[in-house]
C-alpha cells in the first residue's frame, strides 16, 4: 500500500453533468414566435467582479455570443453559468436575460448579465473524513482565487485515528480550460500498519499536471518524498525491523483514467479503467523500480432494479539496478474488507513472524450482484441507499523470480489462488464513501494467511 | 535464557570504512571485547541504517536466536541470564566500584567523544556530516546530518555541556584518564587476574581514541600521557583479537582508514 496524501485538488462541486439538467422550456403557441426568431447578443455584463480577471471570464462566456435564437441563449447561457461556478471561484452566479436599451440597439438585440457573487478571500472548513477504514478530523484553509485566475492555495491538517497529516497545496487551471491544470503540493503524512508492524513516516513535495485528451484523463506527476519507516512494536519480525531507517524516493509517475459509470459510488452502469506507471531512481533518490498496475471494473443493470458489477485489478513492481530489495512498503498488499473479502486486513501473501511483508505481483476480481433490499424497506427515501450485496471475490500476491519469464510469472501468480463469496449489505455514503457488512466465506487459506470469516465491516472509497 | 548461545549470533553497526563514528565505533568495540572476553562467537555485520534498527535507537545490538539487545549495559545483563558472566568473582563492594568506573567512563569518556564530534565545528565540517550522511543521496544526507546534530547539541544543553570550550573537554578527559589509569596501576586488569565488562568497555574506548585519526592529535594524546593504559590497550588487543581473522577484529577497525598507533 502507499500513504496517500490528501486529496486536494480542484473543484468543490461535482463533476459537471452528473446531475445537471438542461433546461428545456416547452414552448407554447405564442412563444413559438420567439423560439424561431432570429436573435443577437449583443452585450453581456457582468456584476459583481472583484479580484477575478477578464480573461478568465471571457473563455467561458464565449459561447453564449454565438447564440442564434431564444431558446439557444438560455441554454448556453444555463452551461455558461455551471461553467464558471465549476471553476469555484464563485458562491452564487445569476444569470438575467432582457432586450437590449439604448442607441445602439438593434430590434432583435438581447442583453445578458451575469450576477455573481465572489467567494471570500479565506475560507476555513471542518469536515470529518472518511478513508480505508479509518476515520480523521480534517481542518482547512481555502484562499480560493488568490491571482485572480482560479488559481487556489490550500491548507489541511488531519488528526485521524491512525495517521496525522498537514499538506500545502497550490492550484493552477489553464483559463479557459479547467480540465488542464496543474497543483503542487508539499505534505507530511504519518501512518500505522499494524498488519506489518511497520510505523511510515513521509514528508514529500509533489506537482502534478492533469491533461484530458479525448475521452481520457491523464496525469502526470513527479514526486520526491523522504521516507522514514520504524516498528511499530518491540515484537516486530526481524524482517521488518532490517527495513528501519530512511529511504529518499524520487520518481515520476503517469496515470490514465477513462471513467464512463453514472457514479464513483454504487454505479448503475459504465466502466472505469485506470492504467498507472511509476518510475522510480532516475531522477535522484535511492530507491529504483518500475511499477505497474490497473483497475478495471465493468457496470450492468439488470432487469428488476438490480446490477451486476465485475472488476478486476493487478500490478506488478520491478525492481531496477544492482541494490538488492525494494524496501517494502512500496510493495502491493492484498486482502481485506477492500479487497478480497473474509481475509483480514492485508494479510494474504509473503509474511514474517506474523508480520506481512507484501509483494511484488497481484492480482484480484471480484463478481458481484446488487439488488435493492428485500421488500425494499424505506423505499424513496432512506431505503434507497442500502442494497444487499452477493459477492465473489479472488486474488493473489507473491514475489517472483526476474530471471524467468512471463509464463512463470503467470504460472506464479495462478499457483495459489485464495477466494471467497458471501453477501451483505451496503450503505452508500453521498458520493464519496461506502459501508460494507458483510458475511464471509474464505477458500482455499494458504498458511500465513489471516482470515476475518463470518461478519466483517468495511467502509473506504475504492473497493474491490 | 535456558537456550544456549546459537552459531549465528549477530552484532549490528553502521557501515565500517566510509560512515561510523568514533563514538559508535568505541561502543560496538567495547561490546565485542567483551563478547570476546566471554567466550562467546559473533560475527559483526555492517548496515547503513544500524541506528534506526536498534530498539534502543543506539549501537551495537546484538541479534541472538529472537532477541534483539542494544548497548553494553542489557547486553551484560542478557548474556549473564544465559549463564555467563565476567564479574561473578567479585564482591559487593567491588562490584559497586566497577558500576561507578563503569558510570565515569559513559559520562565522560563517551560524552567528549560526542562533544568533540558534533559541537566543535570543525570536526563537524569535516569528518562528521560527511561520514554521517555518506550512505544517502542528496539532500537526505544533510537533513539527516543536521537532525542528529540538533539532537546531539540539546542533549548537550540539558548536561550543561553546551557552555564547555574545547580545552575544557579535553582536561576532563584527563582526569578520567587519570582516574582509570591509578585505578589500573600495575595490574593486568581493572580487577587484577580477570577481566570484567570495565575492561571490556574502558578498551572499546581508549582503543578507539587512540587508532581514530581526527582533525588534531590532541585527544590521542591525552591518552597517551598514561603509558599504563596504552600498555592495557595493546595488551588486550593481543590477548582478544590479535589471534583472530582480520574481519572481526579491533586491528581491522583500526588498519580501515585510520592511523594505528601501536604498531
Amino acid at each position: 500500500q502507499s500513504l496517500e496524501p490528501l486529496p486536494m485538488s480542484g473543484p468543490d462541486f461535482s463533476a459537471l453533468g452528473e446531475e445537471a439538467e438542461l433546461v428545456e422550456v416547452e414552448p407554447e403557441a405564442k412563444q413559438e414566435i420567439l423560439e424561431n426568431k432570429d436573435v443577437v447578443v449583443q452585450h453581456v455584463h457582468f456584476d459583481g467582479l472583484g479580484r477575478t480577471k477578464d480573461d478568465i471570464i471571457m473563455y467561458e462566456i464565449a459561447d453564449v455570443f454565438k447564440a442564434k435564437n431564444l431558446i439557444d441563449v438560455m441554454r448556453k447561457s444555463h452551461e455558461a453559468r455551471e461553467k464558471l461556478l465549476h471553476l469555484g471561484i464563485f458562491r452564487q452566479v445569476e444569470v438575467l436575460i432582457d432586450t437590449c436599451q439604448g442607441d445602439d440597439a438593434l430590434p432583435n438585440g438581447l442583453d445578458v448579465t451575469f450576477e455573481v457573487t465572489e467567494l471570500r478571500r479565506l475560507t476555513g472548513s471542518y469536515n470529518t473524513m472518511v478513508g480505508n477504514n479509518e476515520g480523521s478530523m480534517v481542518l482547512g484553509l481555502k484562499f480560493p482565487n488568490l491571482f485572480g485566475r482560479a488559481e487556489k492555495v490550500t491548507f489541511q491538517f488531519s488528526y485521524g485515528t491512525k495517521e496525522t497529516s498537514y499538506g500545502l497545496s497550490f492550484f493552477k487551471p489553464q483559463p479557459g480550460n479547467f480540465e488542464r491544470n496543474f497543483s503542487v503540493n508539499l505534505y507530511k503524512v504519518t501512518g500505522q500498519f499494524p498488519w506489518s508492524s511497520l510505523r511510515e513516516t513521509d514528508r514529500g513535495i509533489s506537482t502534478e499536471f492533469n491533461l484530458p485528451i479525448w475521452k481520457t484523463n491523464h496525469t502526470l506527476k513527479w514526486e520526491g518524498v523522504w521516507r522514514e519507516l520504524g516498528c511499530l512494536a518491540r515484537t516486530a519480525s526481524f524482517s521488518v525491523r532490517e527495513e528501519s531507517g530512511h529511504s529518499l524516493k524520487s520518481s515520476l509517475s503517469h496515470a490514465m483514467v477513462i471513467d464512463s459509470r453514472s457514479s464513483s459510488i454504487l454505479p448503475r452502469r459504465g466502466a472505469l479503467l485506470k492504467i498507472n506507471q511509476e518510475l522510480a531512481g532516475y531522477t535522484g533518490g535511492d530507491v529504483s523500480f518500475l511499477k505497474e498496475d490497473f483497475e478495471f471494473q465493468l457496470n450492468k443493470q439488470l432487469i428488476w432494479d438490480s446490477v451486476f458489477s465485475a472488476s478486476l485489478w493487478g500490478g506488478m513492481l520491478i525492481p531496477i539496478g544492482d541494490k538488492p530489495s525494494i524496501s517494502f512498503n512500496c510493495m502491493f498488499y492484498l486482502g481485506g474488507p477492500t479487497s478480497v473479502r473474509g481475509f483480514s486486513m492485508y494479510s494474504i501473501g509473503p509474511q514474517s513472524e506474523g508480520d506481512y511483508l507484501g509483494g511484488e505481483a497481484y492480482w484480484a476480481g471480484g463478481l458481484h450482484l446488487y439488488t435493492p433490499l428485500p421488500f425494499r424497506p424505506g423505499r424513496g427515501g432512506f431505503g434507497d441507499l442500502f442494497r444487499t450485496h452477493f459477492f465473489l471475490n479472488a486474488g493473489n500476491l507473491c514475489n517472483l523470480n526476474y530471471g524467468d519469464g512471463p509464463r512463470a510469472h503467470l504460472q506464479k501468480l495462478a499457483e495459489y489462488i485464495r477466494w471467497s463469496y458471501g453477501a451483505g449489505i451496503v450503505l452508500r455514503l453521498g458520493n464519496i464513501a461506502r459501508l460494507e457488512l458483510n458475511y464471509c466465506f474464505p477458500m482455499a487459506v494458504q498458511s500465513g494467511d489471516r482470515i476475518c470469516d463470518g461478519v466483517q465491516f468495511g467502509a473506504g472509497i475504492r473497493f474491490l | 535464557a535456558a537456550e544456549p548461545w546459537p552459531e549465528n549470533a549477530a552484532l549490528y553497526q553502521q557501515l565500517k570504512d566510509e560512515q561510523i563514528l568514533l563514538s559508535d565505533n568505541a561502543s560496538s568495540l567495547a561490546v565485542q571485547a567483551f563478547l570476546q572476553m566471554c567466550n562467546l562467537p559473533i560475527r559483526v555485520v555492517c548496515r547503513a541504517n544500524a541506528e534506526y534498527m536498534s530498539p534502543s535507537g543506539k549501537v551495537p545490538f546484538i541479534h541472538v536466536g529472537n532477541q534483539v539487545v542494544s548497548e553494553l549495559g542489557p547486553i551484560v545483563q542478557f548474556v549473564k541470564a544465559k549463564g555467563h558472566s565476567l564479574s561473578d568473582g567479585l564482591d559487593e563492594v567491588q562490584k559497586a566500584e566497577m558500576k561507578a568506573y563503569m558510570e565515569l567512563v559513559n559520562n565522560m569518556l563517551l560524552t567528549a567523544e560526542l562533544y568533540l564530534q558534533w559541537c566543535d565545528d570543525a570536526t563537524v565540517e569535516e569528518i562528521t556530516h560527511p561520514r554521517y550522511g555518506s550512505p544517502y543521496p542528496w539532500p537526505l544526507n544533510r537533513i539527516l546530518s543536521y537532525q542528529k546534530q540538533w539532537e546531539v547539541r540539546r542533549k548537550m544543553k540539558a548536561i550543561g555541556w553546551a557552555g564547555k570550550t574545547l580545552d575544557q573537554v579535553l582536561e576532563d578527559v584527563d582526569q578520567c584518564c587519570q582516574a582509570l589509569s591509578q585505578r589500573l596501576g600495575t595490574q593486568p586488569y581493572f580487577f587484577n587476574k580477570q577481566p570484567t565488562e570495565l575492561d571490556a568497555l574502558v578498551f572499546g574506548h581508549l582503543f578507539t581514541i587512540l587508532t581514530t585519526q581526527l582533525i588534531t592529535d590532541e585527544l590521542s594524546e591525552k591518552v597517551k600521557n598514561y603509558s599504563n593504559l596504552t600498555a592495557f590497550c595493546r595488551r588486550i588487543e593481543q590477548q582478544y583479537f590479535g589471534g583472530h581473522d582480520k574481519d572481526s577484529s579491533a586491528t581491522a577497525t583500526a588498519r580501515s582508514a585510520k592511523r594505528s598507533l601501536l604498531r
